[in-house]
C-alpha cells in the first residue's frame, strides 16, 4: 500500500523537512564508514522506508535524523537550518521529533502512563495536563484499560503502543521509528503499522521508518535503501529489486 | 507523576543496593550524632551543674586536661573581695573509682557555701559539720552504687557514712558524691588544695561585667584562669582534644559513607546508559539528567541522615548507660545536633552524586538506538 506524500512545507521557508548533503559518519577513528557521503531530501509528511541489511547505515542516518549524533562531515539541514547549529538540540528532540525504538525503552518502573509522561517534563506541563495528555494518548492506542500496568504486565504489542504514545507526547511533527516491528510477531506488527500509517495520513505526520522488512518497507510512500553507506535506491517500495 | 517520583522509583528499583548504601551513611551519621552529641554534653552537662549551684564565674586550672589541676586554697583570698563578686566557693573535685563503679565524680565542697544550697535532700540529712566523715551522694549516684542512707561508701582507704540522698537539680549533680572540701583534702592527699572556686557575681551583672569581673580575677590569680560558668569546658585543652577526636572519627565514618554512595551512583549511572540515553532521546536536557542524578543521590544522603540520627539517639542512650559514662553527663542531643547532622548527610549525597551526574551527562543519546 502507498502512502501518499505531501508536498514540501514553503512556508516554513525550506522546500524540505530534512535535507542530507554529502552526509559522512566515521566511527573508531576513520576505520568504520557508516555513511559516506548520503545526499537525499525529506519532504513535510513523507512516510519514508529505510532499508537495507545489519551495517549499511540505516541507523546511523536515522540517529542523524534525531540529532543523537554528529556526522563527521557533511550538512543535515531541518527546514532549512543547519542541525547541529540549533542552539538547542534537545529542545529540537522534545518538541519536533518523537522516538520510536525496536525494544519500545519503556523505563520498567513506571506505569504505561508514566511512560507517556516522561517526555512531557521538558514541556513546563503542570502535572494534571501531563496526565490528562497521556490518558488521551493511551485511549487513541486502544490502551485505556492499561493505563496503570507496569511494561512487564504488557504485550509486546501493547508495549510499543505505548512506546508510541509516548512518541506523540510532545505533538512532534516528525516521528522516527528504529525497527518498530523487529520485537513484534506478526499480528502486532500488522497492528503497530496500521497505526504508524493512520497517524501519518490524518495528522500529516513525517515519518521516517528503519526497517530491514521489505513487507515493512512496503506500506512507506517511499523506500531508501541503503548499503555500505551509500544510499543505492530511492523511491517507490514497490520497485525495490533487491531484498533488505 | 512528579520528578520527585522518577527520583524515588529509580531508589526503588534496586531495593537491597539503597538499603545496603543507606545503612552506610546512617552509620557514619550515627558517628557525627553519637560522638559529637557526647563530646557536647560534657558542656551542657557541667554547664548545667554550675548553673543549677547558681554559679556564674569558675576560677580554675584545666589548661591542657579535663580535669582541674590543684592550685592553693589561698588564692581565693585574693577575688573574694573584687567589687560584684557576691560569694565564693572552693571546690575539689576529682574522678575516682569508688567501689563497683569505674569512674565517679567526688566533689568536695567548701562546707557552708552557696554550692550545698541547691541539694534537695530526698532522703536523709546533709552532714552536721564539716568534720563529719560522711556523704551525701546525688540520686543517680545513689542508684549506680546501690546505696541508701546508713550505708557507707569507700572513698580511696576511708569508709563514709553515706547520711544523705540528693537531688541536685543537674545531671552532673545527681551523678556527684558531695562531701565537705576539708575531708576530701584529707583522703585524696591534697591538704590545703582546691582545683576551682565557684563564684557568684551581684545581681543584674551583664555579660560584660562578668566578662571583666573574669580577666580581672585571672590577673589577681594568675596560677588559674577565670571563666564564666560552662567557658572553661569548652575552652579546656582536653574537651578541643576529644572535641577535635569526635570530628575526626565521624568525619572519617561520613567519608566511607561518600564513598559508599558515590559507588552506588555510579553503578547505577553504568546500569541505567541506555535509560539515560533514551531519556535524551526523548528530549531530556543534560541538566535535568544531572538533577536526576543528584536528587536521587541527596535522597539517600537524606534518608541516610534521618535513620543515622535515629541509629545515633539509640547509640547514645546505650553509650550513657556504660559504667564508664552513667551519672558523668547527659548526651547534648539537640536539635541543632540533629539538623546538623542532616544537613551532613544531604551535603554528603550531593557530594557524593557530582562525579556519578558528570559522567551521566556524557551518556551519549546516539546509545538509545543500540540493542
Amino acid at each position: 500500500m502507498n502512502e501518499k506524500s505531501s508536498k514540501p512545507n514553503s512556508a516554513a521557508g525550506s522546500s524540505y523537512v530534512f535535507e542530507a548533503i554529502g552526509l559522512k559518519k566515521d566511527f573508531d577513528d576513520g576505520q568504520v564508514h557508516a555513511l559516506r557521503g548520503v545526499d537525499l531530501q525529506i519532504t513535510e509528511g513523507e512516510f519514508v522506508a529505510i532499508v537495507g541489511p545489519s551495517g549499511s547505515g540505516k541507523t546511523t542516518l536515522l540517529q542523524m535524523f534525531g540529532a543523537l549524533d554528529h556526522p563527521s562531515e557533511g550538512t543535515l539541514k531541518y527546514r532549512g537550518q543547519s542541525l547541529f547549529d540549533l542552539p538547542d538540540t534537545a529542545a529540537y528532540r522534545a518538541h519536533e521529533i518523537g522516538f520510536i525504538f525496536q525494544a519500545f525503552h519503556l523505563l520498567p518502573t513506571f506505569t504505561a502512563s508514566e511512560n507517556v509522561q516522561i517526555p512531557m517534563f521538558e514541556n513546563h506541563k503542570s502535572r494534571e495536563a501531563r496526565k490528562s495528555r497521556a490518558l488521551e494518548l493511551l485511549k487513541a492506542m486502544g490502551l485505556e484499560h492499561r493505563v496503570d500496568h507496569f511494561p512487564a504486565k504488557l504485550s509486546g504489542g501493547e508495549r510499543q503502543r505505548v512506546a508510541i504514545a509516548r512518541s506523540l507526547a510532545n505533538s512532534p511533527t516528525v516521528l522516527l521509528a528504529d525497527e518498530p516491528t523487529g520485537n513484534l510477531d506478526s499480528e502486532s506488527a500488522h497492528h503497530v503499522l496500521d497505526l504508524l500509517a493512520s497517524l501519518h495520513r490524518e495528522k500529516n505526520m513525517t515519518l521516517i521508518l528503519v526497517t530491514h522488512d521489505m513487507s515493512v518497507a512496503r506500506r512507506a510512500s517511499r523506500a531508501i535503501q541503503m548499503k555500505d553507506g551509500h544510499v543505492v535506491f530511492d523511491g517507490d517500495p514497490a520497485k525495490l529489486s533487491i531484498p533488505a | 507523576m512528579t520528578f520527585f517520583d522518577v527520583i524515588t522509583r529509580s531508589l526503588k528499583r534496586r531495593p537491597i543496593r539503597t538499603s545496603l548504601t543507606l545503612l552506610g551513611i546512617s552509620v557514619g551519621i550515627a558517628a557525627v550524632v553519637a560522638l559529637i552529641g557526647l563530646s557536647r554534653g560534657l558542656v551542657t552537662s557541667w554547664t548545667s551543674g554550675m548553673k543549677s549551684r547558681g554559679t556564674e564565674i569558675v576560677v580554675h586550672n584545666m589548661r591542657g586536661s579535663l580535669t582541674p589541676k590543684p592550685f592553693p586554697a589561698s588564692s581565693r583570698d585574693r577575688i573574694a573581695h573584687l567589687p560584684g563578686v557576691a560569694a565564693t566557693c572552693m571546690i575539689f573535685v576529682d574522678l575516682m573509682s569508688i567501689e563497683n563503679a569505674e569512674l565517679m565524680i567526688v566533689s568536695g565542697r567548701e562546707w557552708g557555701c552557696f554550692a550545698w544550697e541547691n541539694l534537695k535532700l530526698v532522703s536523709g540529712r546533709l552532714p552536721t559539720d564539716q568534720n563529719e566523715r560522711a556523704v551525701v551522694l546525688g540520686i543517680t549516684a545513689a542508684d549506680i552504687l546501690k546505696k541508701k542512707v546508713g550505708d557507707t561508701v569507700q572513698i580511696e582507704t576511708e569508709e563514709l557514712a553515706v547520711v544523705g540522698i540528693a537531688n541536685g537539680g543537674a545531671f552532673v549533680e545527681n551523678g556527684s558524691i558531695i562531701l565537705s572540701l576539708p575531708l576530701l583534702q584529707q583522703i585524696s592527699g591534697n591538704r590545703d588544695q582546691i582545683n576551682a572556686i565557684d563564684v557568684r557575681v551581684d545581681s543584674g551583672m551583664n555579660q560584660a561585667g562578668i566578662q571583666r569581673l573574669c580577666a580581672e580575677m585571672s590577673k589577681l590569680v594568675p596560677e588559674a584562669r577565670a571563666e564564666p560558668a560552662g567557658e572553661h569546658i569548652a575552652s579546656s585543652e582536653g574537651y578541643r582534644v576529644i572535641n577535635a577526636m569526635s570530628w575526626g572519627t565521624s568525619l572519617l565514618a561520613v567519608l566511607v559513607g561518600v564513598l559508599g554512595v558515590t559507588n552506588t551512583m555510579l553503578m547505577s549511572v553504568f546500569e541505567r546508559k541506555q535509560e539515560i540515553a533514551v531519556l535524551l532521546a526523548l528530549g531530556w536536557r543534560r541538566s535535568r539528567i544531572m538533577g536526576m542524578i543528584l536528587w536521587e543521590s541527596a535522597m539517600l544522603g537524606f534518608l541516610g541522615g534521618i535513620i543515622g540520627v535515629l541509629l545515633g539517639v539509640v547509640g547514645v542512650q546505650l553509650l550513657k548507660r556504660a559504667p564508664a559514662l552513667r551519672g558523668m553527663l547527659e548526651p547534648d542531643l539537640s536539635t541543632a545536633l540533629m539538623l546538623t547532622a542532616i544537613a551532613i548527610a544531604v551535603a554528603v549525597g550531593v557530594l557524593s552524586g557530582l562525579y556519578p551526574a558528570w559522567r551521566s551527562s556524557r551518556v551519549s543519546p546516539s546509545l538509545a538506538l543500540h540493542g
